[in-house]
């Protein structure tokens, strides 16, 4: 599977520009990390991946076809989950998932649903109405949903929202092990979990891409750039991005991302956290 | 397709909505069927096609109701958020289309039946009398077009603004209250009881003048043609959906 976005701009209606002439390549198998700030343009771009929107201009090339012409074909080997979405609550677990694979054109629908139920840990559930279930049980009907047929692209918006941190770490580790012999696209907030699973990192903001490598590539970049040092050194000092303030028994330590260090500033080894934030704040205005 | 159909009929049917409307529908029917098609119209048998028929055309306007409130399971906002998922999916759109009005049709099917059944429930109670076959025909002239567009305008409608199906009940009730031509007599009932006067014979057969046959079938037609549009490719109507959204 290969995505390759050429020069995509995406500008809706009312003039806000999500995208600006975007050039970005994706091929299995990998694990994709899409970071950003809300509103930098990551639901945009799943979307305009999952053949939901149509770009103003550009081209997206389906394993080097235009998307407009495998639009189906695309949709035939895609598992989507958007960051908001809405179920049928009058069907059971079982039941939204059958339809789902009816409309996917799945062969051995009912095997296939009970697969991902038990991928997602809702046996229990699947006779239930989804209108009883919880954030987090609906939030893992969506995934399930998504995971259908074992689809070769998934793209997953914030696929974590609403699950407990030990469902978090499942979810993770199944993406990881899914995306094996497979392109996954994973949009997220949550640093932690790109850390431990993605292979290849896509940092964008004000609709642009910042950064596009590995994750070792990325903390690289930020190399010499975090430090740490105590509160009251750094008084008034604009220049700093703090990014984390720990209370000691001798003050307040401070971590910061910074374009050049201060003197007073000790040098520390950056986390992707550290990266991502340096990333991000040379954008931002102090 | 055969799935799908079968779950959109399930949602539509298996409901709070579903059952009052029939509990409504069965309760006016029967006052209908007791307090005035029981003595008959226009000097007519209450088992007569014109009574009969002007039984089917008083409870048309809750069976256009019913058809559009099935509708609304497809174009309600919740409906329209379980669209984002069902939209990234294989099936064509029209495809999808076809097997969910095929739902909303065969519920609407399923009213039109209970009616019909207490209709004949009520001709069996008091008249001991079963040709029902007689029948037929004036039931299907007076529902069927009406209906048939009632589905593929109100589908149309729902797509473009879910809110216009809720405006779009309120058309039967403007049939009844506005003075229509006589050629379309059968939207409001008044061909029923007004023609069989002109016959010039007491208890007259059934038939129908060709104009308002054709007035019918173009009717029919119109539904079934607007149920036949294509609609518009699912990226464009979820970029439409994105764009009003960002507006908004």
């Amino acid at each position: 599977m290969e995505m390759n976005i050429q020069n995509v701009t995406m500008t809706y209606q009312n003039g806000k520009q999500a995208l600006k002439n975007l050039n970005l390549d994706l091929r299995s198998p990998s694990l994709v990390g899409l970071l950003g700030p809300n509103g930098a343009g990551k639901s945009t771009l799943m979307k305009l991946l999952s053949a939901a929107l149509l770009p103003t201009s550009g081209s997206i090339l389906v394993n080097g076809e235009p998307l407009r012409n495998a639009e189906q074909k695309l949709k035939g080997t895609l598992g989507y989950l958007p960051q908001d979405f809405g179920l049928f609550d009058e069907l059971t677990v079982f039941q939204f998932l059958d339809y789902m694979a009816a409309l996917k054109g799945l062969t051995d629908a009912k095997s296939a649903v009970r697969a991902v139920i038990r991928q997602v840990n809702l046996e229990e559930k699947a006779k239930a109405r989804i209108r009883t279930l919880s954030g987090g049980q609906r939030q893992r009907v969506g995934i399930a949903q998504a995971l259908l047929g074992n689809p070769s692209f998934l793209i997953l918006d914030e696929p974590t929202v609403g699950l407990d941190p030990e469902e978090r770490i499942h979810f993770r580790n199944l993406f990881s092990q899914t995306a094996q012999n497979r392109l996954v696209l994973l949009s997220t907030h949550i640093i932690e979990d790109v850390q431990s699973v993605c292979d290849q990192i896509v940092v964008i903001n004000h609709g642009s891409i910042l950064f596009a490598g590995t994750p070792e590539q990325m903390i690289q970049a930020a190399q010499g750039h975090v430090g740490v040092f105590w509160e009251e050194e750094a008084f008034r000092d604009d220049s700093l991005h703090i990014t984390a303030r720990i209370n000691t028994s001798q003050g307040i330590r401070c971590r910061a991302v910074a374009e050049a260090l201060p003197a007073y500033a000790q040098p520390e080894e950056p986390s992707l956290e550290d990266a991502y934030l340096y990333l991000i704040s040379q954008e931002v205005p102090k | 397709m055969r799935k799908i159909f079968f779950y959109e009929w399930k949602r539509l049917i298996w409901n709070k909505f579903f059952f009052g409307l029939l509990l409504v529908l069965l309760f006016y029917g029967w006052q209908v069927l007791t307090g005035r098609t029981l003595l008959g119209v226009s000097h007519t048998a209450p088992f007569s096609p014109w009574s009969f028929g002007d039984y089917v055309s008083r409870m048309l306007p809750l069976l256009w109701i019913g058809t559009l409130f099935f509708l609304t399971f497809f174009t309600s906002p919740k409906a329209r958020r379980a669209a984002v998922l069902t939209d990234a999916a294989p099936m064509s759109p029209g495809r999808y289309a076809l097997a969910r009005c095929g739902a909303a049709l065969a519920g609407c099917v399923l009213l039109v039946l209970a009616c019909l059944a207490e209709a004949a429930v009520f001709y069996g109670w008091y008249f001991q009398w079963y040709a029902w076959q007689t029948l037929i025909f004036p039931a299907l002239l007076t529902l069927l077009p009406p209906l048939v567009f009632a589905l593929g305008s109100g589908w149309l409608l729902g797509r473009a603004r879910p809110w216009l199906l809720y405006a779009w009940m309120l058309v039967p009730f403007l049939w009844n209250v506005l003075p229509l031509p006589e050629v379309f007599g059968l939207w409001n009932g008044a061909f029923f009881t007004e023609y069989p006067l002109t016959l010039d014979t007491p208890d007259p057969s059934f038939s129908v003048p060709a104009a308002l046959l054709a007035v019918q079938a173009l009717l029919l037609a119109a539904g079934a043609a607007l149920l036949a549009l294509k609609p518009r490719k699912a990226s464009d109507a979820a970029e439409a959906r994105e764009r009003s959204r960002l507006i908004s």
